[in-house]
């Protein structure tokens, strides 16, 4: 398939929609206007006969009068307001009942069709969204959907995520110290988990000293801070002290790369990683991750439920759907084995096994080829032979 | 390499042809916009929503200006064949003008509101077509804020729903001005009032009657109910015989069953009858109000984030999921997201997808599974790296393991 022919073909028909609409909104402005003039004309004709009436001096004669209002609805009948209406009125609706048609032909029109009417518990979804809000530092709207939902308080992830944030902010006015503070105190921590994220602040907080141009602060902070961490990482502290000789012109020292502005954006990724880890949270919000693997898989499900609707297959019956849903690996996080083979996933009772030709085939392919074991069999991906006795399970 | 010739074990489904990427075109950029515009797809309700709502305006427009022109008309009409006094005459003439002049401003107000409208349908497109491969991140956040601003309007969390879409600047994109409409109906009946919702009905006659639609029966059958519940049965049956009896040639027995409460009255232990004096039928009035709504707009009936959720956790679900050691990325490592999750289909693979234990990496030809002496896997990446800290020395984390790096095999997976 070429490059983008399918994003190309869509915005295409995204043109039509668009051409479509405004044929829709160019004729309800001719309806509107047409009303005003349907209007005008009939107010028009009153007012004529208004000033026809008020023309005649003193009495009227009730036969002239009858007249000159009969002649009016004469001329009323003439302009035939209502037919004027209905006729704008129905060129517009034919339109209008055009441009939801091309919807639904080029959108997925119900894209409920794989919904399970089960229990989905929206006291859950609740707590989810409120759980993301906080994650997401929107503190207020997860209060608020607590409150509003009637749901019970959140309290100890709320005040984790208040915690991260509090640091985050901070960072983002360039002041590290609740960052540090946090780093400390969770030091030994972090170590066990391979994280340095304590140097990078320190790292940080030192180069601000540089560039404040204060040599003797900056080998105060080095002293203090720095060289207790230097049995870790002695030549990252080589590397920042070295930088005191360049003071003033910080720019041309040779590890300029150390003032990329970047460093601040990267320190507050790896701090949240860090912290989220540090209290067993995913790094990303569970919520933003489950919808986005359903953005992606909900088309595939789709044509996969009308295919089923056409065989009369039971959608909600089903334990397993019958095909893949392609997801990005991101969203990979178990490995899962099928068996080349009996195309059967690997389980407990079924697992991989490792042939000595090292090609692995799922247990029972193994036991169909040696017979029920009582015999040798070729490999089917090289004629090496092999015994069930060879074969051993894998663990992944 | 597949091996068709062997006899396929016990797949008893029998698999429908879907046509799906494969796995290794899943990252190239011509999958990824592909993957896009399917996922745009999707976005029938959000362009769908607000032409109903634009067209509802066109059509009261219209119905005003047909009502009151056709009602100027025959007043005129009415004084040519009556004999009026010259002044009354006159007098009568200014006022159906100067009703004809009112008319024209409410006309000038209900464009302005058609035009609105019509830029809120504008306004969507733009947003469908401003999506391309450098802005899809901010987007996707935006379609996620989207989700959730339409499932709190769902389940009336309304200030928390306009909270979300005014702090994200997303207005023009949520249909909060919709749902204010069945706001109104939705807390009468919470405070057991059928007014709202009957004018709504009246409303919407047409429409709902081409959707053979009940729900202005159902509201009947609860007034009538009410009526027997405070025991005053004549005006009860006064009701029956004006609003439930034009329903009796469609829906005969539900008439029948709530005619007899008539006979049981409401403190009744029968079943079939206690029920329908239940507070929770006042519930079930709102919820089928809510359908009918969603039905009318052209939304689903379902929240839009329940429907994506559902999608996504089915994906995800793996029998992995359920056991400890499931890694906490994973949102069905999660109770709440497992619950939800529990009636859903688990995914399905038809090719191995491997992910190294150690790193979390995919393990496939750049990356491949080797194989410990004691069985256990894990990707090349992290072995090297392990042998190259600890001279050669493998430690296996699960099981405590030791050997040399020497003594590891790379498996063939296809
Ligand atoms: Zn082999
Ligand atoms: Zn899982």
């Amino acid at each position: 398939m070429e490059l983008g022919t399918v994003k190309d073909a869509f915005d295409q028909q995204l043109s039509t929609v668009r051409d479509t609409f405004e044929r829709v909104a160019k004729r309800q402005k001719l309806s509107s206007s047409k009303s005003q003039e349907v209007i005008d004309q009939v107010s028009h004709e009153i007012e004529q006969t208004l000033a026809n009436i008020k023309s005649v001096q003193g009495l009227m004669s009730p036969v002239d009068q009858k007249s000159i209002l009969t002649e009016l609805k004469h001329k009323l009948n003439a302009i035939s307001p209502l037919n004027q209406l209905e006729g704008s009125q129905k060129e517009l609706n034919i339109d209008l009942s055009k441009y939801p048609k091309l919807l639904e032909k080029s959108f997925n029109s119900d894209i409920s069709k794989t919904y399970r009417n089960v229990d989905f518990d929206f006291h859950i979804v609740n707590q989810i969204i409120a759980s993301h809000f906080y994650r997401q530092g929107q503190f207020d709207l997860g209060d608020c959907l607590i409150n509003e939902a009637g749901e019970p308080e959140a309290t100890a992830l709320r005040s984790q995520f208040l915690e991260l944030h509090q640091i985050l902010d901070a960072i983002k006015v360039k002041n590290l110290e609740p960052a540090l503070k946090w780093a400390s105190t969770n030091r030994e921590k972090l170590q066990l988990n391979g994280s340095n994220l304590e140097i990078k602040i320190h790292r940080l907080q030192f180069l601000e000293i540089l560039k404040g141009g204060n040599r003797a602060a900056a080998l105060n902070y080095a002293r203090t801070f720095l060289s207790p961490l230097a049995s870790l990482h002695m030549r990252e502290i080589q590397k920042l002290v070295v930088c005191i000789c360049w003071i003033g012109k910080l720019e041309s020292n040779p590890h300029s790369e150390l003032l990329d502005p970047t460093h601040w954006e990267k320190l507050s990724d790896e701090l949240t990683r860090d912290f989220c880890n540090l209290l067993g949270h995913s790094c990303g919000s569970p919520l933003t991750l489950a919808m986005a693997a359903g953005i992606e898989g909900l088309p595939t499900l789709l044509k996969l439920a009308n295919v089923m609707a056409a065989k009369r297959q039971e959608w909600l019956a089903m334990k397993q759907l019958p095909v893949p849903v392609e997801l990005g690996r991101e969203y990979q996080f178990h490995s899962i084995f099928v068996c080349p083979v009996s195309r059967e996933q690997g389980s407990e009772d079924n697992p991989p096994m490792l042939m000595p030709c090292l090609h692995v085939l799922c247990k029972q392919s193994i036991t169909k080829m040696s017979k029920g074991y009582s015999r040798t069999f070729k490999c089917p991906y090289c004629p090496v032979e092999a015994s069930v006795a060879q074969c051993r399970q894998l663990y992944f | 390499m597949e091996m068709d010739s062997i006899p396929n074990g016990n797949s008893a489904v029998s698999t429908p042809a879907v046509t799906t990427p494969t796995n290794s075109t899943h990252t190239t950029p011509s999958s990824k916009l592909t993957q896009l515009t399917e996922s745009l797809k999707l976005e029938h309700q959000f362009l769908r929503v607000p032409f109903e709502h634009y067209k509802k305006t066109i059509r009261a427009n219209h119905r005003t200006v047909e009502k009151e022109v056709s009602s100027v008309i025959s007043g005129v009409n009415d004084a040519a064949d009556s004999d009026m006094s010259k002044d009354d005459a006159f007098q009568h003439l200014t006022s159906l003008v100067s009703r004809l002049q009112g008319l024209k401003r409410k006309l000038e107000e209900g464009s302005r509101t058609e035009n609105l409208q019509a830029q809120r349908c504008r306004a969507r497109l733009d947003h469908l077509e401003s999506v391309d491969a450098e802005n899809l991140s901010e987007w996707s956040n935006t379609r996620l804020k989207r989700i959730l601003v339409d499932y709190m309007l769902r389940m009336s969390y309304y200030d928390t729903g306009m909270k979300l879409a005014e702090s994200s600047n997303i207005l023009d994109l949520v249909d909060i001005d919709v749902f204010q409409e069945a706001r109104k109906v939705i807390d009468a009946l919470q405070n057991r009032e059928v007014a709202p919702a009957l004018a709504w009905c009246a409303e919407n006659k047409s429409r709902l009657k081409k959707s053979k639609s009940k729900f202005e029966f159902q509201l009947r059958l609860q007034e009538f109910i009410e009526l027997v519940r405070v025991e005053n049965n004549i005006r009860a049956i006064a009701y029956a015989r004006k609003y439930l009896a034009p329903w009796g040639a469609t829906h005969m027995k539900e008439l029948q069953r709530v005619m007899a409460t008539l006979a049981f009255k409401s403190h009744t232990e029968c079943a079939t009858y206690k029920v329908l004096f239940e507070p929770k039928q006042w519930d079930y009035l709102v919820d089928q109000f809510k359908q009918e709504f969603c039905r009318l707009y052209g939304m689903t009936l379902e929240p839009l984030l329940n429907i994506y959720l559902q999608a996504g956790l089915c994906a995800l679900k793996t029998p992995y999921c359920y056991e400890d050691d499931c890694t906490k990325e994973d949102p069905l490592s999660q109770e709440s997201f497992r619950k939800l999750a529990l009636p859903l289909p688990y995914s399905k693979q038809h090719h191995s997808k491997l992910v190294c234990y150690i790193t979390k990496e995919l393990m496939d030809t750049e990356n491949p599974p080797q194989v410990l002496p004691n069985g256990y896997v894990y990707s090349t990446k992290a072995l090297e790296e392990m042998a190259k800290k600890n001279n050669g020395t493998i430690t296996c984390p699960r099981t405590g393991f030791v050997c040399n790096y020497s003594e590891v095999v790379k498996a063939y997976i296809s």
